[in-house]
């Protein structure tokens, strides 16, 4: 037993060097930081001085009145919400269709669907900006204008009389543009490992598309739609930096296009540069992510699905 | 059940025609073997018939009904794949009743049938369990009661033995060619074992790069093989083939290799005469011939040295070289000669087989076609 421990051990600890320094310190750093009253990294001054549950209670009482930090939560639940069901349900689309047609076109399709993701975030951010831009200029309000649906120009992401869903769509779609490739690239290659008899026995068994799409295809790729659902789910509870360029630019309203992750950015390093509070919601958010991730995993019965090792060590 | 008719079909992938203007019948309730060596072609056919690929060219008919344009589904054939193809996040009951359920059967009539099918096939206990859970065996029967389990007028079979060891193969043979005849439905079988095509077939159709070569019951695959291809396919070992010159001074002779002649007998005579060519192509089964001390009576004999010698334990192959030709002779075990001894091989009478050298056709039926022609 004991040399079995050994050898585990040896296996994994390159990732577990990596994880310690990459990922427990850090936490544990910004659990000890959500206790102390640190601002404008006074790191001499205030790193040692402990307030006890301070920032917590004041996250509470924020949490409890502050208006814009409701706006906040609710952007949180709905932009992860809806990302990820467009990441997901909408990956797995873009993965059939282009597992059922040509190879060729399929390429040219699955490529353009990457676009968005090797695109440089800056250049992204750029593209939507002038996309969604509040004068005349922009370039939907320019081609609604001249189509005439239009009279005067619309302050797409930020005008009070359409907020917020019209801040949410916004994020929304941009990030789901991002995000919906990977799932497509998942998927599509774990269909392609499905074998060809598979599909020819289902056909000659009767099974129309549709009835190869529901009986055949998505129930095999079930380990990997359960795995992008958790993978884009903590992405999308922890990533901010789309968002944030869309809120720094004013494409989309200031609250309305902030998530919790970005509040946590924004307050640490950007608005307030509150380190300590700051630390205290980051700390909140990771329990909300661990709890949801394992949530997921239970919903979509994980502990069924591991199947005994292969082989021994 | 059904007759299967192929009507001039050609199909092409790109520029490569893997079959080639086949006129082919598969008769009613008959058991079929498509045999031929790997890219011949013959999984193409099969494949055809089920509708899995349209023919590029040609008609394929079921009856009297035109099936051509139909889809998979459309044709009423259940297909058994060599790798079984169940699908693994079903049980095997659900995989048997998958065809079922597709077409809106009641379940209680699912229920019924699955049952009987699996209890037919003896895997009726084994029908809350995933294929996962299967030995290669089980799941072959499996994969043949979702095929039989749609009663369908036609059984296509890929090849659906060669994952099995070799014992079971040999088993689920015999099991295989008794449910067929119980059921009485029209079966394709591909294979490129010979054996299994000659111990299961009613009818046995050889091709070779999507052309057919002979379309024959086992034992006139075996004994009359129509060209040099069936010759040098079916056996084990191959039949021998090799070329040799003629000779027509008073009556057609071979001159055999080790520099023996023999003169043909009267069936062949005929033929040689009116084409007279100048080389044929010779060739006998191994089984045929036997290894001698002296050349005697009248059988065909050639000389040559022992080159190996294989204990097979019921039987010795012996390899003798004779100018620069292998022969294999299929000998008793006690028949042992040393390498490099000088031995005779003797053919049977009438086992010699003669291929006309252009077109490699067997004589035998070059005559009988004249004969028949007129």
């Amino acid at each position: 037993m004991a040399r079995r421990g050994r050898q585990a051990l040896f296996f994994l600890l390159p990732m577990l060097i990596l994880v310690v320094a990459f990922y427990i310190l850090p936490l544990i750093l910004t659990a000890w930081i959500s206790f102390t009253p640190l601002t404008n990294w006074r790191v001499r001054d205030q790193l040692d001085d402990f307030v006890g549950l301070e920032n917590y209670v004041n996250l509470y009482y924020l949490a409890r009145y502050d208006p814009d930090f409701h706006k906040v939560l609710q952007t949180t639940l709905v932009f992860v919400t809806f990302t990820l069901f467009i990441n997901v349900v909408g990956g797995l689309v873009l993965a059939i269709l282009t597992y059922l047609i040509d190879e060729r076109i399929s390429l040219a399709y699955r490529l353009l669907w990457l676009l968005p993701r090797m695109t440089p975030l800056a250049v992204f951010g750029l593209l939507w900006y002038y996309f969604f831009y509040g004068g005349p200029q922009g370039t939907l309000n320019s081609f609604l204008l001249k189509l005439g649906v239009i009279d005067e120009p619309v302050r797409w992401g930020t005008d009070p009389a359409m907020l917020p869903y019209s801040a949410w769509a916004i994020i929304v779609f941009v990030n789901g543009l991002v995000g919906v490739s990977y799932g497509m690239i998942i998927f599509y290659s774990a269909f392609k490992n499905i074998p060809r008899e598979l599909i020819i026995a289902a056909r000659v068994d009767g099974a129309r598309t549709w009835e190869v799409i529901r009986h055949i295809l998505v129930p095999m790729v079930r380990w990997h739609i359960v795995f992008v659902t958790v993978w884009q789910l903590l992405s999308l509870i922890t990533s901010y930096t789309h968002l944030f360029v869309l809120v720094q630019w004013s494409v989309v309203d200031k609250w309305y296009g902030t998530t919790l992750a970005l509040y946590v950015f924004n307050t640490a390093f950007f608005d307030v540069k509150n380190q300590g509070f700051a630390a205290a919601a980051a700390v909140i958010l990771v329990i909300i992510g661990s709890i949801l991730g394992l949530v997921t995993l239970r919903i979509m019965r994980f502990s069924q699905m591991i199947s005994p090792p292969r082989g021994d060590i | 059940m059904v007759e299967v008719r192929l009507e001039g079909v050609t199909k092409r992938f790109g520029r490569v025609t893997a079959v080639n203007n086949v006129n082919l019948t598969f008769g009613d309730g008959e058991f079929t073997a498509l045999l031929g060596p790997s890219g011949s072609g013959k999984s193409t056919i099969l494949y055809l018939v089920a509708g899995i690929y349209k023919p590029s060219k040609g008609r394929i008919y079921f009856g009297d009904r035109d099936v051509t344009d139909l889809m998979p589904n459309e044709r009423n054939i259940g297909l058994v794949f060599q790798n079984y193809a169940l699908y693994p996040h079903m049980t095997v009951y659900d995989n048997i009743a998958f065809p079922l359920k597709l077409r809106k059967t009641p379940p209680e009539v699912i229920r019924d049938k699955v049952l009987e099918v699996a209890k037919f096939l003896h895997i009726h206990e084994l029908l809350d369990r995933y294929p996962a859970q299967l030995s290669g065996g089980q799941q072959q029967r499996v994969a043949l009661a979702r095929a039989l389990v749609k009663e369908p007028e036609v059984l296509l079979l890929d090849e659906p033995l060669s994952n099995l060891d070799a014992l079971l193969r040999i088993k689920i043979r015999s099991e295989l060619k008794r449910i067929q005849k119980e059921l009485g439905v029209t079966a394709i079988y591909v294979t490129h074992d010979q054996s299994e095509a000659l111990a299961m077939a009613d009818k046995v159709v050889v091709i070779n790069r999507g052309v057919i070569q002979q379309e024959a019951p086992p034992d006139t695959i075996y004994n009359e093989p129509r060209n040099v291809f069936v010759a040098s396919f079916i056996g084990s070992p191959p039949a021998n083939i090799f070329p040799a010159t003629m000779d027509y001074t008073e009556e057609p002779c071979i001159n055999l290799p080790g520099g023996t002649r023999h003169c043909v007998e009267d069936e062949y005579a005929g033929v040689l005469w009116r084409m007279k060519p100048s080389k044929v192509i010779v060739g006998f089964r191994p089984e045929h011939a036997e290894i001698v001390e002296n050349p005697v009576d009248g059988r065909p004999v050639i000389v040559g040295e022992v080159y190996t010698v294989e204990p097979l334990g019921r039987e010795n192959i012996v390899t003798v070289a004779s100018e620069d030709i292998h022969l294999k002779v299929i000998t008793p075990p006690e028949v042992r000669p040393e390498a490099g001894e000088l031995v005779y091989v003797a053919v049977e009478k009438g086992k010699l087989m003669l291929f006309d050298p252009q077109t490699e056709v067997n004589l035998r039926y070059i005559a009988r076609e004249w004969s028949q022609g007129g």
